[in-house]
């Protein structure tokens, strides 16, 4: 059974939901005085949200930790920033983490019913060495666990049987905790969220926050383009060296190059310079696919290019260096190294 | 295409019992068809009974027909982001063009486009005289090719499906793609609403792709000795241990040398050999036979051990929650033959160079360029080159739908 602190301590529950429901409150509502501490509590845990820390359990008062939630969310999403959202679900992630990883097994079966439909089942299974606190369905598992870089979650390396994957407690605390950072990222993304007015009367406190985003906000993401060729990731280097060559490339091929250069801020004048020494190169033909690709012409949708799992099915990747093991994705791939090349060199002007 | 094959095919859909045309929830589906003699595709079709599916077949006789693996709201709507996808079956496709077998070079053959270079079998991923990639293909099958396919996918059914992932045989259909393997649709309420991610991992599971054995009970005790799993675990930890076995009790010095890379680590596994198998059968299992055998060199032991278990299969096929997919039950325009529904029962026994060939009357006059050695029914023929040959119905739709062939009448 969830008990009243439980809701405290796992406000995204369904359960949390129906009892945040049953005060019939409305965004107006809060304002009034008898509200102020579920205020100041919402304010708080976005506050830790955007500085990067996770907002500690208050189970003094139950009642405000889980009122509280809610109306975070809500400025969250008000603010309107990308990274503010990724912080706050960062957050709220490795706070529910901390929880259910000491958590009676019990509840933390509840806790993925109630949260995520997941059929999370305690068990003490035991096979060669290993011992399993939970089991729960493929299906279950793959919602999150693709989202995981490292190697000791892809599905080929866990114990399957039965259809239902096993996990040690901290790893089921972990993909819960994950999930809940998914829901909170996703929910960013639907239509009426974005539309989402914050009520006048709270708009007070949200331009407190919008102030703190200000402050925080280290470094503009939109900053104007400079192309970093240092930064450039091994397999579109090797393609592009194989585009020098006259070499003619598989469909794929080049679709990941035309859309990694455009997305890094090349021209379509520049990109179509990478391709005039193939064989084959028809300029009009490969104008019309490079601004397709752009997003300037046609359906208007700027591609990126594929992420690396796809790439080393396609067959294009080719092998990476120390860089690729910590990332997904041959644009994330870019951005870090040209962060860090960037970096390097202030400090060298500097010195 | 030939006024012969294109009215082969008419006849096939007109005579076609509708029951053969069901699949799950038609009237979600997206339907696909090339008509005979065209090359495009026509697409963003929708029937909702089987009866105006056949219809429509038989006034629009294709040369293929698709469906979609995926379930739509509506499925007819020519905006991919309008149709509201509700799901997809998860599909694997086994073919023998995936599988580099040793009768390829008996019956494929493959040209570079940007040089001409020829060669036969297993087409290489880059041109070896000048380097690019643009190589065309001309392939056949043969029983081989089809058996190791068949292998494949009983493979993929009875050591994964059934055991790791609790499919049951209810959901599983499959069928004779038409032509070189076939496909296997997983139709569960369970798995419909899985991710390309989500789908990626179970392929790679098949395949063993990023498979680290170290994850399925490989590991060093305190005592600095090895243990592995145990051959009664479920799941990646059995097939291991399994394989391990089979792989040490039937392997040679040379090969075993040249996968732990030391001559002497091989000769000590050799010399403890039966101690090793009986120590892996016990309950519980002992892996103290590979006393004095690094983890490193145990990994790869095991890594060469499961090569056999892995599934080949077309992972793109299988990630795609989208994919336009042979209809089952229909003809496949490349070869004439049916893409015939089997069951698993009858897998075993289906051979699909008779049991799908639906072209049985009289025969036929055709001039043949150029061929394999080819068989049909019960008519085997080849290999040819420039002759002229009165065959049966079946084998003459065969080579003119491979275009090794041409009408004579």
């Amino acid at each position: 059974m969830l008990t009243i602190d439980d809701l405290a301590k796992y406000p995204f529950l369904r359960k949390a939901s129906s009892f945040v429901e049953s005060y019939g409150l409305t965004f107006q509502d809060l304002v009034n005085d008898e509200y102020y501490y579920v205020v100041q509590r919402a304010v708080e845990r976005v506050k830790c949200g955007i500085r990067g820390r996770w907002a500690e359990l208050n189970v003094v008062d139950p009642e405000t930790e889980i009122l509280s939630y809610p109306l975070a969310l809500a400025f969250v999403y008000g603010l309107r920033q990308g990274w503010v959202v990724r912080r706050f679900a960062n957050s709220e992630q490795k706070r529910c983490f901390e929880l259910l990883k000491n958590e009676d097994k019990d509840k933390v079966a509840e806790v993925g019913k109630d949260g995520f439909d997941w059929d999370l089942e305690g068990t003490e299974l035991m096979v060669s060495g290993a011992l399993f606190d939970f089991s729960l369905p493929v299906e279950n598992y793959l919602e999150v666990a693709p989202s995981f870089h490292s190697p000791d979650w892809k599905l080929v390396n866990r114990h399957v049987t039965g259809g239902r994957v096993y996990l040690k407690q901290v790893e089921a605390a972990r993909l819960l905790s994950e999930a809940l950072k998914l829901k909170i990222l996703r929910k960013a993304e639907e239509e009426y969220i974005k539309k989402f007015q914050m009520p006048e009367r709270l708009l007070s406190k949200l331009e407190g926050l919008e102030k703190l985003v200000k402050e925080i906000k280290i470094y503009d993401e939109d900053a104007a383009v400079e192309i970093i060729e240092e930064a450039k990731p091994p397999c579109i280097v090797a393609l592009l060296k194989d585009l020098a060559d006259g070499k003619s490339l598989s469909h794929m091929a080049r679709f990941t190059v035309t859309t990694f250069l455009i997305n890094t801020g090349e021209s379509v004048e520049n990109v179509l310079k990478y391709f005039s020494n193939v064989a084959d190169f028809d300029e009009g033909k490969a104008r019309y696919q490079v601004e397709h690709i752009a997003g300037l012409i046609g359906s208007k949708t700027k591609y990126v290019p594929p992420k690396c799992d796809v790439l080393r099915s396609f067959g294009l990747c080719i092998g990476g260096d120390a860089y690729c093991k910590k990332v997904r994705h041959p644009l994330q791939y870019y951005k870090m190294r040209a962060r860090e090349i960037k970096r390097k060199k202030g400090w060298e002007k500097g010195a | 295409m030939h006024k012969e094959v294109a009215k082969a095919f008419k006849e096939y859909y007109q005579t076609l019992d509708v029951n053969e045309l069901v699949v799950k929830d038609l009237q979600e589906r997206e339907i696909a068809l090339i008509p005979i003699g065209h090359e495009t595709m026509i697409r963003h079709m929708a029937f909702p009974e089987t009866i105006a599916l056949k219809e429509h077949l038989v006034e629009n006789v294709p040369a293929h027909l698709y469906y979609s693996s995926a379930y739509y709201k509506e499925p007819q709507s020519p905006d991919m982001n309008k149709k509201g996808w509700k799901g997809a079956d998860l599909i694997f496709d086994v073919d023998a063009d995936h599988i580099p077998t040793p009768c390829k070079a008996d019956h494929d053959t493959w040209t570079c486009l940007d040089c001409a270079t020829k060669g036969a079998g297993f087409p290489p991923e880059i041109c070896p005289k000048c380097s690019m990639k643009r190589i065309e293909t001309t392939t056949w099958v043969c029983d081989r090719c089809l058996e190791v396919a068949k292998e494949e996918v009983f493979k993929l059914i009875d050591e994964y499906l059934i055991p790791d992932f609790g499919v049951s045989l209810k959901d599983v259909e499959v069928c004779f793609s038409g032509h070189r393997g076939y496909h296997l649709h997983v139709q569960t309420e369970d798995l419909k609403m899985l991710t390309t991610d989500g789908r990626r991992e179970i392929a790679d599971y098949v395949r063993g792709v990023g498979l680290d054995p170290r994850h399925q009970g490989f590991r060093i005790m305190r005592d600095g000795s090895i243990t592995g799993p145990d051959l009664r675990d479920g799941g990646w930890r059995g097939r291991f241990a399994k394989s391990v076995y089979t792989y040490l009790s039937r392997c040679t010095f040379e090969e075993l040398k040249v996968v732990v890379g030391s001559d002497d680590v091989a000769n000590i596994i050799m010399r403890n050999k039966e101690r090793l198998l009986r120590g892996i059968m016990a309950n519980p299992p002992s892996w103290m036979g590979l006393r004095g055998v690094e983890l490193g060199r145990t990994i790869r032991i095991a890594k060469a051990a499961v090569r056999d278990v892995l599934c080949n299969i077309d992972e793109r096929v299988t990630i795609d929650v989208k994919r336009l997919i042979r209809y089952p039950n229909t003809l496949h325009g490349k070869s004439g033959l049916k893409a015939a529904k089997v069951s698993y029962s009858d897998l075993e026994s289906f051979d699909p160079l008779k049991d799908a060939v639906v072209f049985k009357s009289g025969s036929i006059k055709v001039y043949v360029k150029e061929a394999p050695r080819v068989r049909i029914g019960d008519y085997e023929v080849g290999p040819m080159k420039d002759v002229q040959l009165e065959v049966p119905e079946g084998l003459g739709i065969y080579l003119l739908c491979k275009g090794a062939a041409e009408l004579r009448e």
